[in-house]
């Protein structure tokens, strides 16, 4: 897979998916900046020309473009077993993790977004809590995962879904929200940090 | 529940405030917070400006500086600060996007006068360690304009400007130009003479609040616009993990409070001259009630 | 192991979730504290506030036996004094620039704080938890006052921390660590020998106790769509 383009935002957890296992793959691509804010450039025509739904990110392939963080990281996985399992229901739990980052795991995206751009942080809201709610749902997996030995979301090793949902969780002190709440959580994010080209992004220090 | 500025808060209510961005202005009335009022921004079909202060009756100053809207809740000078350098025709002016951070706008601004994170907030951009050490530099109150000054400031950066190539020994002049207003003037990649300068005008929402306006007034002519204000943005929310973590969230003028040393001399006069200033407004020992 | 009263230990986590070189956050009743552990092993437990400029400590990282401030990296050894400042690099740091350390004690798996000098009890001495080794289940965050948790699983009344005789196979370790006034972490052990499907049937047993506290405190968390 040569001539790779991804059109990134720094300040996006979606793009910072696509970053994250581009950097594990030891993969480069050529970055296109989209200025998202104070821009608002994911509604251009330009770029809906290249991401119909304004999605990001988009990741070009050969010239052919692929839309959002959880199509990015399987058209990268692809072939590559370690990282997408092959077996039926590894493959498949794998895909429910991805969709449950595309899905409940909103919730939280949405919260570090107000937090940062619209001041509506720390509040009780109905948003808030389905964001908790969503974080504990992948904490409760995880704790049972461990009593059972294992430390990754799916199987024995890191796939696509301890992708798909690490930043989310690791960037949750973004909104307001402590990881000293999450023991089983913040084990693993140590795990993923200790991974063989882990990157940070700004909320994820470099130490610590 | 909001709280608002002391009646004697003369230094934080008499300042202009930049609240917000000229180019996010739409047509549509917009609303943000000022000191714990709610303000609602109105631009009509001549493009004039109407900010309304709850409880005011009367329209609020307006000024269009520096791509920000600038208002203030008392008796401004006649303009907000003067900053020469933006009216070089060959200067940049970035608008970097505005950004909440719970925290006092006070320990934003402290925060911004700070080389010694460098290597461990901003790491392997605007410090690396070993290179962690900071040299003796100069800080002055200017009184006639009644401004805060560090010059001679010097810090090793690995990539201090997002046109930087490789590390350089990165010059610095710091200004505090009101309390929660700050410039700096750094070393520029594409000029030996001029500075590059950047500017972050911080709106306190409430005391322990606020939005973050950073603006910069570049030499650059290749970068895009979209990189340079990335480069900005992801520098500023390196910084705000720490400033929404810093307790209290308000900042001390107790000189007891926290413990300095030389390199944090700039910090130091900065509050001493908040305290002579009598400033309360997201300072520690002052919550006026709702 | 009273919380009655001034004297009281306070169970802050799991010492399976303190892996060595590491530092991790807690709070009891309201006072937020920085959990770490050096090298060698053993477990630190400070105010979360760096003398120098207020940063909280918990987000810190360790290095050479000190825990370093993620600010400005100033390090702080294991007695709380100030060891290095990276600004000044050749300078001693003054025996007045220190974090503040609390009594700290580790035992049946589980990491414990005191609030003042003179605690009570040592956790150690309780002779009702030595019969056996524990195994840690997991903790769990729980946004409900502590005292209808202690009341709804059963610890006396008084105690943060009992083995329960509850309707779980084998016997529990529950702890119990008051956040603030309406939250609280709920530490589970398993004694020893547990099967792994025992030790899952206590987890789940600690969600059961999580959602229902929650839902007598009228906190409901519930994860679906949002726009």
């Amino acid at each position: 897979m040569s001539a790779l383009v991804l059109y990134d935002d720094e300040l996006d957890e979606d793009c910072y998916r696509a970053r994250l296992f581009l950097s594990f793959l030891g993969l480069q691509a050529r970055r296109v900046v989209v200025d998202v804010v104070p821009g608002g450039e994911q509604d251009s025509a330009a770029f809906r020309a290249v991401s119909p739904a304004g999605v990001l990110p988009v990741l070009r392939i050969e010239g052919q473009a692929v839309c959002g963080a959880e199509a990015v990281l399987l058209a990268l996985a692809h072939g590559r077993a370690e990282w997408l399992p092959e077996g039926a229901v590894d493959f498949a739990r794998v895909a429910h993790w991805l969709q449950f980052a595309g899905g409940p795991l909103r919730a939280a995206v949405l919260m570090r977004r107000a937090s940062l751009f619209a001041g509506a942080g720390d509040e009780q809201s109905a948003r808030r809590r389905a964001a908790v709610a969503a974080l504990r749902i992948v904490e409760d997996h995880l704790a049972h995962r461990r009593l059972d030995g294992g430390l990754w979301v799916v199987g024995e090793g890191p796939t696509v879904a301890d992708i798909a949902l690490f930043p989310t969780v690791a960037l949750c002190r973004d909104w307001g929200e402590e990881h000293s709440a999450y023991p089983a959580l913040r084990r693993w994010v140590r795990a993923v940090r200790a991974l063989p080209g882990f990157v940070t992004m700004p909320g994820i220090p470099d130490y610590g | 529940m909001t709280h608002r500025a002391d009646q004697n808060d003369c230094a934080v209510l008499d300042s202009w405030h930049a609240v917000g961005f000229l180019e996010t202005l739409g047509t549509a009335p917009t609303h943000t917070r000022l000191l714990g009022v709610d303000l609602t921004i109105q631009r009509n079909v001549d493009a004039q400006i109407t900010i309304r202060a709850q409880g005011h009756d009367t329209p609020l100053p307006v000024a269009e500086r520096y791509g920000c809207l600038w208002t203030s809740l008392g008796t401004p000078p006649a303009t907000p600060l003067a900053i020469p350098e933006a009216d070089e025709p060959d200067r940049r002016l970035v608008c970097c996007g505005s950004i909440d951070v719970h925290a006092s706008g006070l320990r934003v601004v402290e925060n911004f006068l700070d080389m010694a994170h460098f290597p461990f907030v901003h790491t392997n951009i605007l410090g690396a360690e070993p290179q962690t050490e900071v040299l003796r530099y100069h800080t002055e109150s200017r009184r006639d304009v009644d401004e805060i000054w560090a010059t001679d400031c010097r810090f090793h950066q690995p990539q201090a400007a997002l046109s930087a190539v490789g590390g350089q020994d990165t010059g610095y002049i710091y200004r505090v130009a009101s309390p929660f207003v700050t410039l700096l003037y750094k070393t520029c990649p594409n000029d030996t003479l001029r500075p590059d300068v950047i500017a972050l005008f911080v709106q306190p929402t409430e005391p322990e609040r606020c939005r973050a306006h950073p603006v910069m007034f570049l030499i650059d002519d290749f970068s895009t616009q979209a990189d340079l204000i990335q480069f900005q943005q992801k520098i500023f929310l390196q910084d705000r993990i720490i400033l929404e973590n810093q307790r209290p969230r308000l900042l001390p003028l107790d000189a007891r409070a926290e413990i300095p040393t030389r390199a944090d001399s700039l910090s130091v006069t900065y509050r001493r001259w908040l305290k002579q200033k009598q400033v309360r407004y997201g300072a520690t020992g002052a919550l006026p009630a709702a | 192991m009273s919380v009655t009263g001034d004297g009281g230990w306070y169970p802050l986590m799991l010492s399976a979730d303190l892996e060595p070189g590491t530092a991790a956050g807690s709070t009891m009743l309201g006072r937020d504290l920085a959990v770490w552990r050096d090298g060698l092993g053993q477990a630190h437990v400070w105010d979360d506030r760096c003398p120098h400029r207020g940063m909280r400590l918990s987000l810190g990282f360790v290095r050479e036996g000190a825990l370093a401030c993620l600010y400005h990296g100033w390090r702080f050894g294991a007695d709380g004094r100030c060891v290095h400042i990276p600004a000044h690099p050749d300078l001693s740091p003054p025996g007045t620039i220190r974090a503040a350390p609390l009594r700290v004690a580790e035992c049946w798996g589980l990491i414990w704080a005191a609030a003042t000098d003179e605690s009570g009890t040592l956790p150690e001495d309780d002779p009702a938890l030595a019969a056996v080794p524990w195994v840690p289940v997991r903790s769990l965050r729980i946004e409900a006052p502590w005292q209808g948790v202690a009341g709804a699983i059963g610890l006396p009344e008084g105690e943060l921390a009992a083995v329960l005789d509850r309707d779980v196979d084998g016997r529990v370790l529950a702890a119990l660590l008051p956040v603030g006034e309406g939250a609280c972490m709920l530490h589970l052990l398993a004694a020893e020998p547990a099967e792994v499907a025992r030790l899952h049937d206590l987890a789940d047993w600690g969600q059961d106790v999580r959602a229902r506290a929650e839902e007598r405190a009228g906190q409901v968390f519930l994860s679906g769509a949002v726009a």
